[in-house]
């Protein structure tokens, strides 16, 4: 593995890829692009990436209701790639389908070429990317906005105090570093509860993960 | 026919006003006995109500002509503009229901006796079998069309009617076949012509193709709803694939602040909310309102607004909060630019809003007096709403926090 961080693209728009490419900052080499599930399955086995960005919609993916980005997921299972899913304008649903797959964060595919290799870097030091909506979404899904806390920091279906407090500076605009600086703790604690976040938005069997996220868009 | 023609032939009761005003357009009464015919033609005419129905039945008695009129008026009046459904007093259904059964009764006393209507046939000079069948067939005919138009009337005009409805129809259309296989079970029973039993199961037919038609209406217009869902969603998937993308490009591609980014921008929000947002009930609560004005911001100033909000709100759109947070919107997409991040969290303790810019901030306190944004518009407002306005600003940007409790607000709406 060479110092820059070795990346994937999966989405099935070559002007988007081709842009993307473009725009990926030098830290970031791009070692395959595919467009569909079953290529993206083949490249990402081939390439053996650090990071696939991946496209929450994508064409071949299996079973009517799968969303594509979450087929390539399952689809290339035992694989040391992280996933940050990338989208345009997705229901809540297909976002938190392609996060509780296993995907790192996702990010907006408005986002500049800078954010994006920002993102990628994270998402390759195992932290997680969470954007103020994905926060947001997450305090309302938890139940935090109604006064939810987790008595003890591994209960799945709340979040704890601290948890909630960085997911509160996220949604308000707040970068890591800030974060950090407003609570008086390090930028790696404020990655440990991020991480520990996207834990439980992946594990619990909270019931309003699906249903908030089938009646409210992210974006 | 224009009235002053009327006026050498007709003499009226009434003298003859100098002008005559407008008449009242020939429509047909919502609130009606029957159908609103008469009640219309009675309107138009500036005479009674009742004068008109003695008219037709005047005229029914000259071979049928008055129900003839009332139909061909019936037909071509149109209904007086309105949106309620039209509401009959009359109990139609159930009148041609009684009349019909009575009619069965005393036909099926008589039915083979050679009795018609407690008249010996015999004695009107009428014998041989084959006039009896055709006598015997008309006044079978009576109960049978009685009763198919009373299961009509309840099923096709009575339906809709908010003070019968379906239910009726039902229970009409219920008595209406028992007695028709009432008639039809005595038939069979007596000497009768089997070509009367035609007259029964004729009737039973008709009511049940008027079932018919319903459900073919329901099924067909199920059908034009679905195609047209399904146009739509297939539609926003081909946008979402191709015009949605192009737009994130564009704005990827041109720059966050530039004018080509900002036009893209405002296109991508205008195109997902109809693609996405079409059916839902425009309801202007606080972040769907500040998510507005921040789309029309983005259009007058460099700047990329992101609204994001938790729980829910019942703080609305029209309220001080509301105003307060517009302002201070503003003032970040004026003074600072770039991206602005809000945040709405709305719980049963209260609201509250962060607007946060990357500007270079600024001392509230040397704001000079007379400036009166920050001070006026946003603290100030706050205050008097009785909620509170915060201010923290320093070189890496400027965050206004508003909150407004649950509490109070809601003893102000009771």
């Amino acid at each position: 593995m060479s110092d820059s961080i070795r990346v994937v693209i999966v989405d099935d728009h070559s002007i988007f890829r081709s842009g993307l490419r473009a725009d990926l900052d030098e830290t970031v080499e791009v070692v395959g692009e595919a467009a569909d599930v079953p290529s993206a399955i083949a490249t990402i086995r081939e390439k053996m990436p650090d990071v696939v960005l991946l496209d929450v919609h994508l064409p071949g993916g299996a079973g009517a209701d799968a969303t594509g980005g979450e087929s390539v997921i399952r689809g290339s299972a035992p694989t040391t790639a992280r996933f940050l899913a990338l989208s345009v304008s997705d229901a809540a649903e297909d976002v938190v389908r392609v996060i509780r797959a296993g995907a790192r964060g996702y990010i907006t595919k408005g986002s500049s070429g800078v954010e994006v290799s920002k993102a990628v870097h994270a998402v390759a030091g195992g932290d997680a990317v969470f954007s103020p909506r994905l926060a947001g979404f997450v305090l309302d899904a938890f139940g935090a906005v109604a006064g939810e806390t987790a008595a003890v920091d591994d209960e799945l279906d709340r979040l704890s105090a601290r948890e909630q407090e960085v997911m509160r500076l996220i949604a308000r605009g707040y970068a890591y570093k800030e974060v950090a600086a407003e609570l008086f703790i390090s930028i790696k604690t404020v990655e440990t509860h991020v991480s520990a976040v996207l834990r439980k938005l992946q594990l619990s069997s909270r019931h309003e993960l699906t249903v908030w996220a089938s009646e409210r868009r992210l974006l | 026919m224009s009235s002053s023609a009327q006026h050498p032939l007709v003499p009226l009761a009434r003298p003859p006003r100098a002008v005559p005003p407008p008449r009242p357009e020939l429509t047909r009464a919502r609130e009606c006995l029957i159908s609103g015919t008469a009640e219309g033609l009675a309107r138009h005419l500036g005479v009674s109500t009742g004068l008109v129905r003695a008219m037709f039945i005047a005229l029914t008695v000259l071979s049928g002509a008055g129900v003839l009129l009332y139909v061909w008026c019936w037909v071509f009046t149109p209904w007086e503009p309105g949106k309620s459904a039209p509401s009959r007093k009359a109990p139609v259904a159930w009148v041609l229901l009684a009349v019909g059964a009575l009619l069965e009764l005393i036909m099926l006393q008589q039915l083979g006796t050679g009795y018609m209507l407690g008249v010996y046939l015999p004695d009107l000079g009428v014998d041989g079998s084959m006039p009896m069948l055709l006598d015997l067939g008309i006044l079978l005919l009576g109960p049978v069309v009685l009763l198919v138009g009373a299961a009509l009337w309840a099923d096709l005009i009575d339906r809709i009617d908010p003070t019968r409805g379906p239910r009726q129809a039902g229970v009409v259309r219920g008595i209406a076949v028992v007695l028709l296989v009432v008639m039809v079970v005595a038939m069979v029973a007596r000497p009768t012509g089997p070509v009367l039993l035609l007259a029964p199961f004729a009737g039973l037919l008709a009511m049940f193709a008027s079932s018919l038609m319903h459900r073919w209406r329901e099924l067909s217009g199920e059908r034009v709803r679905r195609i047209r869902e399904e146009q739509r969603s297939e539609m926003a998937a081909h946008l979402h694939d191709s015009v949605l993308q192009t737009l994130a490009l564009i704005q990827n591609r041109a720059g966050a602040s530039s004018e080509a980014a900002r036009l893209a921008r405002a296109q991508e929000r205008e195109l997902r909310a109809w693609l996405y947002d079409g059916d839902a009930p425009a309801d202007s609560d606080l972040p769907t309102d500040l998510r507005d004005y921040a789309g029309a911001l983005e259009l007058d100033y460099p700047v990329h607004i992101d609204v994001v909000s938790a729980g829910l709100s019942t703080e609305r759109a029209s309220g001080e909060l509301a105003a307060a947070a517009r302002e201070a919107m503003l003032n970040a997409a004026r003074h600072a630019g770039g991206e602005v991040s809000v945040y709405i969290e709305g719980s049963t303790s209260g609201v509250d809003v962060f607007i946060r810019d990357r500007g270079a901030g600024f001392d509230l306190d040397e704001v000079p007096g007379d400036r009166l944004g920050v001070r006026q518009s946003i603290i100030g407002r706050m205050r008097r709403a009785g909620g509170s306005g915060t201010v923290r600003s320093d070189e890496n940007g400027t965050e206004v926090h508003l909150r407004i409790a649950g509490a109070p607000l809601r003893s102000e709406d009771a």
